[in-house]
């Protein structure tokens, strides 16, 4: 029934998020249900790839907004990477750019963590 | 541009003429492909200072009235650049400072203490929109006819394209301004949409937070919701919590509003209480103009201020929240309704299988009964146990409370009876041990009023125990009346007291035997006044020469008739005994 999708990779200690399809105020707890697991284990270092999410609405920003303070206290971030333009434009729209790390690559997001390292 | 190169037509110097058009030729060629302002401002200043031997350049755009920006500079700091100056009006001429008398043109100082010595007024369309400041080496006093005409020609190229770009900047600015209107109608639509079919309230208040969160860049908040006729805090994340209430000034907000603008008399102490904590908005959730609730915000992740335009979708989301969260109350309700009917619907169940559908013979005597269950169920019972040839129990009781509770127990009252009686033990005896049973088996404040009694048919004799029950009623055929009132405490209050007295009492040919529950003798009217216990001992004295069914019909008709547009609200019992 819900056409929003949440993948996990692990690489390098890093967690990407593949994100796919629509992430709206339906399919936001979804989104919550997975930054819950991943801050359970401990685990700060997120890259949230959404090359193949085609929206996102507020209440799918609201997610990060929610857990982005106890990742970086955590001293991890959560970087977004491979946005549409459709889908940056929001991003864009809301202030988000400057709240959030967003890069074009998922590889560059890797990068800027393990240069951290 | 061919009427300004008639103009300056000196013959001696046709190879600077001809440089200096390539130059305006060139300047025109490189800002009018462009539309961007910055791109255009630099070429402009680097133009201007190449051709005047200056080192500094500055220009500004006017904003606001009076208010002009700093769009960009050449050799002077750069921190300059988007700041904002108060002047004055700007005369439409070229400006040598040193030259201007400051009591004139105060706002000149900011631009002497910088070293710029000259100010060229920017204009379109005979419109100063801003001007231009640098500082060439060689002219201090004045420009020669040659120079003052290109400075006008490569300020009038400039002015068309700058028209240009600061169009297309508005443009970007509507455009984008158009696309978060967009995009915050698609919120309220989508939200509005979800919450709908959302059915559990947490749900609800999470996609509230997440939505208001994601929309506006913050993540400090708190929200208050009415619950059971209270404010309560219902979610929250903040830095730092105080203890006063805050919530009962929450009906008096009526609009949303920045915590800074908090100024009236009833509003001050919240002000200080709000800010405390970090909050800078509250946004009023109504219902039907009512407030019931409250959304407060803190600070934008990007310190931004709250905009009018937040302040009015915030106050639309949370509206759309508070309408389906009345929904999902409604629905609630409707569901707790139904579960309580049916759970009635089991209980007159119960107690319909626990009354006797017929009633046991009894030789030389005519006995009737019914039970007129109400709405609510109450836990009326009735019994008539035929024990030998000439041996009948009677019983009638009331259990405290209504529906399944007060159903399970007049079932256990009955398998005790029904157990206990054919052990052959005393009435008093009996009564003891029911009482010891009920007690073992029912929770505290609930109890028994509990009528009871064995009827010898041979010996006329009727052997009772009345345990707080509403006295049963003895009319003999000339009309003299007699209570039975002996016996003791009500039944399941508290175990091995003091025995039950029992009474013994002589029927007579034609005496007429009432017993009944509560519901008979405090039967309201719709003035609230009781059916009472002298009426009906009055009616049954008016009747006893009836037959038991006919004596029974004249007290529920006569009931009926006094409560009469009335609903019933206990059930009611009767059982008649005609000797």
């Amino acid at each position: 029934m819900s056409n929003f999708k949440v993948g996990i990779r692990e690489n390098q200690n890093i967690h990407i998020v593949d994100l796919k399809g629509y992430l709206d105020a339906h399919t936001a707890p979804e989104l919550e249900v997975v930054f819950q697991s991943l801050l359970e284990k401990k685990n700060y270092n997120i890259v949230v790839n959404c090359s193949d999410l085609n929206y996102i609405s507020s209440a799918g920003l609201g997610v990060f907004m929610a857990y982005i303070e106890d990742v970086r206290k955590n001293r991890g971030d959560i970087k977004l990477s491979n946005m549409s333009p459709k889908v940056y434009n929001v991003f864009d729209l809301l202030g988000f750019p400057l709240l959030y790390d967003i890069t074009s690559d998922e590889a560059d997001a890797i990068k800027k963590f393990c240069d951290k390292k | 541009m061919s009427g300004i190169s008639k103009k300056i037509n000196p013959p001696s110097s046709k190879a600077e003429n001809a440089f200096e058009l390539t130059s305006l030729f060139e300047f025109s060629t490189v800002v009018n492909a462009s539309l961007d302002l910055k791109f255009i401002f630099n070429h402009f200043l680097l133009t201007l200072m190449g051709k005047f031997l200056s080192l500094k350049g500055i220009v500004l755009l006017e904003r606001r009235t009076n208010v002009f920006m700093i769009e960009n500079v050449k050799g002077l700091s750069t921190e300059l650049i988007n700041l904002e100056w108060k002047l004055g009006k700007i005369p439409n001429r070229i400006i040598f400072i040193k030259a201007e008398k400051k009591s004139r043109f105060p706002w000149l100082k900011y631009f002497q203490e910088l070293g710029v010595t000259v100010l060229i007024p920017l204009s379109t369309r005979n419109r100063i929109v801003g001007v231009v400041g640098f500082a060439p080496l060689k002219h201090d006093k004045k420009f020669s006819e040659k120079e003052t005409l290109y400075i006008k020609s490569i300020f009038n190229i400039a002015a068309v394209s700058i028209e240009k770009g600061l169009f297309i900047q508005e443009l970007g600015t509507v455009n984008r301004q158009l696309d978060r209107k967009i995009q915050e109608l698609n919120t309220l639509f989508e939200v509005g949409k979800e919450f709908n079919t959302v059915m559990q309230r947490e749900r609800l208040i999470k996609l509230l937070i997440f939505s208001v969160m994601g929309q506006i860049g913050v993540n400090r908040y708190f929200l208050c919701l009415e619950e059971d006729g209270d404010m309560r805090v219902v979610a929250e994340k903040l830095d730092r919590r105080n203890r006063e209430d805050v919530c009962r000034y929450i009906p008096y907000l009526t609009k949303p509003k920045l915590v800074s603008d908090l100024n009236n008399k009833n509003e001050k102490p919240w002000r200080l209480w709000m800010e405390e904590i970090g909050i800078e908005v509250v946004i009023p959730l109504q219902l039907q103009q009512q407030t019931r609730g409250l959304l407060a915000l803190g600070e934008k992740l990007n310190k931004d201020n709250y905009t009018e335009k937040d302040l009015e979708f915030l106050s639309s989301l949370g509206n759309l929240a508070m309408i389906s969260l009345d929904n999902i109350r409604l629905f609630n309700d409707a569901i707790e309704k139904q579960r309580m009917e049916d759970e009635l619907l089991i209980a007159r169940e119960i107690q319909k299988g626990l009354l006797p559908s017929t009633l046991p013979k009894i030789p030389s005597m005519d006995i009737s009964a019914v039970n007129i269950s109400s709405k609510q169920v109450g836990g009326d019972y009735y019994d008539v146990i035929q024990l030998s040839s000439h041996h009948f129990v009677i019983a009638i009781g009331d259990v405290s409370g209504k529906g399944t509770p007060a159903s399970l127990l007049m079932a256990s009252l009955q398998a005790t009876i029904r157990a206990l009686v054919p052990l052959g033990l005393s009435l008093s005896e009996l009564t003891k041990r029911v009482n010891d049973l009920i007690c073992d088996n029912t929770t505290s404040g609930r109890f028994i009023t509990f009528f009871w009694g064995i009827i010898d048919t041979e010996s006329m004799k009727l052997n009772y125990v009345n345990a707080g029950h509403n006295p049963p009623v003895l009319v003999h055929s000339d009309g003299s009346m007699e209570l039975l009132e002996k016996g003791g405490i009500i039944l399941g209050i508290m175990k091995d007291v003091s025995p039950y007295v029992e009474g013994i009492i002589s029927l007579h040919k034609d005496d007429a035997l009432v017993l009944f529950t509560d519901g008979v003798s405090e039967s309201m009217n719709c003035d609230n006044i009781e059916f009472s216990d002298e009426k009906l001992r009055s009616l049954i004295i008016q009747n006893r020469k009836n037959s038991a069914n006919e004596i029974m019909n004249s007290i529920v008709d006569s009931i009926k008739k006094h409560a009469v547009d009335t609903s019933q609200s206990d059930d009611i019992t009767l059982l008649v005994i005609k000797a």
